[in-house]
């Protein structure tokens, strides 16, 4: 304060002076004597091209207002620095340690990083506003015009660039060192690559090279073609429908009404590396499982097992899980997109962007009772099955 | 001899038709009585009602009967059946006030019950005990504690496979299709959540002992418990309880606008 009240004082214009505009006069001689300061700080504007016509206090010093607007000031940055200290006392002494489940609503400690930011944001607030003030209410009222030139700068300046910018490439000496040009394109090149590999690197795998177990197998059948079911996976014999604990499965195991994940039960089967096979299998009341033999799709003719239906877990929209099963209506609902599945209808959509039907796995029983995924042929043999079409969203081969 | 023999008087009709009469009510008789002996279902409906379960079906028909039926075989375009829902329905529709409804639509919603305090008690186990003796079904095991000796590990696994798709992977709940929905798990207790798994309401599916066995039902309840308890560091207001990154993205949003609109003012007024 008392720097700025001295120029005004003693070295710069009285209150109330306007100066007159003086752009392009003469430049004043700086070691001439009785120059102020305040002619010199004029004079530095001046040479750069900026005129400063208008110069005075905005307060009346030591007026009423002034006092008034300075202690204002002041107490902005008091409450700043009392917001800080309390971020400080906080941040070291306000409880924080998670106290496990015997959080409850009236605990300090759900406080705790509230607090920080509330005080900090409080601290940063008003020392902008003691700051803000300062500089709107008590710094000179000042006006400056600098002259700018319009379109294109002058042809000599043009030159002038042109010239330091060519130098700078002929200083490197790039055009005679060969060497050097190839080795930055060395350098370079693998960071373009870089760039690219999100997009490209999608490219390199063969989606349809076959699993390994499949190759071991001897079948060349692309993984986009089946699931954890096929019974090559298996030497041959049918899956049989497992827990995610790997444990296999009963009729009895699922209540009527009841529905239960699946998996198939091979090696690395509940994993994600068959991620496109869980399915859901649902017990159904013995009215709906006879709505549903009624009118089951050529394709899924014998595929039921007495009263219990399987469908893939994954969404024909977008390859979400449609598991939220509603036992009194028969319907699976997407939770991503709210696809609606009706399940009495092999699982047609009837509402949401899913536009296929949920694959259904063809369920039938072992020698031991437990489900398996296969189907009784005519000659009463128990045949191992995929599912009949394939699961999951539409892909572009189809 | 043929002399000796006393010659048989014609009898007179009146005996003729008593005879005959006679006759009929025996084959009666051994008609009905064998039946009654061969035909034991008959017999057991006879068998009287405990005495709680008469003050359950006392209540019953007062105010469950117009939906439910007579003999809760249930009322076409009304309400279920109730044979073979067992005493857990029961206690958890009567237990939490879906039942009696207040009217027809989607799903019953989760309501102040009917009675209060120990009323609410004896009533329900009244109802209970009277379904569970006309058609049987899931049993409740006692006391208030079902979740002990649950491991709140194994439970989240189990409630992430089974119940989060329904009712969220925190329990908050969520919408179904046509206006259902599966509540929010934040005030059950360990008694409701064990009887919507036997007995599944509403849309929920039933995840009997032979799929969740007790134990495992006692680890998705403590696990449940653990999500009821759990508090929510960091955090004032939860948002869902959808984590940390809700909270950020709400004050992100918030705070932003703020300050677009705080810059505006600034700027309107120099």
């Amino acid at each position: 304060m008392s720097a700025q009240e001295s120029l005004e004082t003693e070295h710069g214009p009285r209150p109330g002076t306007t100066l007159e505009p003086a752009a392009g006069t003469a430049e004043i001689d700086i070691n001439a004597p009785g120059v102020t300061r305040f002619d010199l700080v004029r004079e530095g504007a001046r040479r750069d091209g900026i005129e400063i016509v208008v110069y005075e206090p905005r307060v009346e010093p030591g007026s009423r207002l002034e006092r008034r607007t300075e202690r204002s000031v002041a107490l902005l940055f008091a409450l700043a620095g009392l917001a800080g200290a309390a971020f400080i006392v906080a941040y070291i002494w306000w409880p924080w340690e998670y106290p496990g489940t015997e959080l409850n609503a009236f605990h300090l400690q759900r406080f705790y990083t509230p607090v920080l930011g509330v005080t900090l944001g409080l601290a940063l607030f008003l020392l902008g506003a003691a700051i803000i003030t300062w500089v709107k209410k008590l710094l000179p009222h000042e006006v400056a015009i600098e002259q700018r030139h319009d379109g294109p700068s002058a042809e000599e300046d043009q030159r002038i660039t042109a010239a330091t910018l060519t130098n700078v490439v002929d200083e490197s000496g790039i055009m005679r060192r060969p060497l050097l040009k190839g080795a930055i394109a060395l350098g370079a090149l693998p960071l373009a690559v870089i760039a690219a590999a999100p997009i490209i690197g999608g490219l390199i795998r063969d989606p349809h090279r076959p699993l390994p177990e499949m190759e071991a197998a001897g079948l060349d059948l692309s993984p986009q073609d089946h699931t954890g079911w096929h019974p090559a996976l298996n030497d041959g014999n049918p899956v049989r429908l497992v827990h995610e604990n790997g444990t296999p499965i009963r009729p009895a195991d699922v209540a009527v009404a009841g529905q239960v994940t699946v998996f198939p039960g091979i090696p690395r089967g509940t994993t994600n590396y068959y991620a496109d096979s869980p399915a859901l299998l649902i017990h159904l009341r013995q009215e709906h499982a006879d709505e549903l033999r009624g009118q089951l799709y050529e394709l899924n003719e014998g595929s039921m097992y007495g009263n219990y239906v399987a469908y893939s877990k994954i969404c024909t929209h977008a390859g979400c899980p449609p598991s939220l099963y509603e036992q009194q209506t028969n319907m699976l609902l997407c939770p991503c997109h709210q696809s609606q599945f009706e399940i009495l209808n092999n699982a047609r959509p009837v509402f949401g962007p899913a536009t296929r039907s949920l694959a259904m796995l063809p369920l039938a029983l072992d020698d031991e009772g437990y489900f398996v995924a296969g189907t009784v042929n005519d000659a009463g043999e128990l045949v191992g099955s995929d599912f009949k079409v394939p699961v999951g969203p539409s892909y572009w081969e189809r | 001899m043929t002399s000796e023999t006393p010659r048989r008087r014609p009898r007179g009709r009146g005996r003729r038709r008593l005879s005959r009469a006679g006759r009929l009510l025996a084959a009666l008789l051994l008609v009905g009585g064998l039946y009654t002996a061969f035909a034991p279902g008959l017999a057991a409906q006879d068998t009287p009602l405990s005495p709680t379960a008469a003050e359950g079906k006392a209540l019953y028909d007062v105010s469950c009967i117009t939906c439910h039926g007579r003999n809760a075989q249930g009322v076409e375009g009304r309400g279920p059946s109730l044979i073979g829902v067992g005493e857990a329905a029961v206690e958890f529709q009567v237990g939490t006030g879906r039942m009696p409804m207040a009217r027809q639509e989607a799903q019953a919603p989760d309501k102040p019950p009917l009675w209060e305090g120990e009323e609410l008690e004896r009533n329900t186990a009244a109802l209970a005990a009277y379904i569970q003796e006309l058609g049987g079904g899931p049993e409740m095991p006692p006391g208030t504690n079902l979740s002990a000796g649950g491991d709140p590990g194994i439970g989240g696994e189990l409630y992430r496979i089974n119940c989060s798709s329904c009712h969220a992977y925190s329990g908050g709940g969520g919408a179904l299709s046509s206006g259902a929905y599966a509540p929010g798990l934040g005030e059950a207790t360990d008694r409701e959540i064990w009887a919507a798994m036997v007995s599944g309401p509403q849309n929920m599916p039933v995840f009997g002992d032979n799929q969740l066995t007790p134990q495992e039902k006692a680890d998705v309840i403590a696990f449940i418990n653990y999500l009821q308890d759990d508090g929510d560091p960091g955090g004032v207001f939860t948002l869902g309880r959808l984590g940390p990154s809700t909270e950020g993205v709400a004050i992100f949003l918030v705070g932003i606008t703020a300050l677009l609109f705080a810059s505006l003012w600034i700027a309107g007024k120099s």
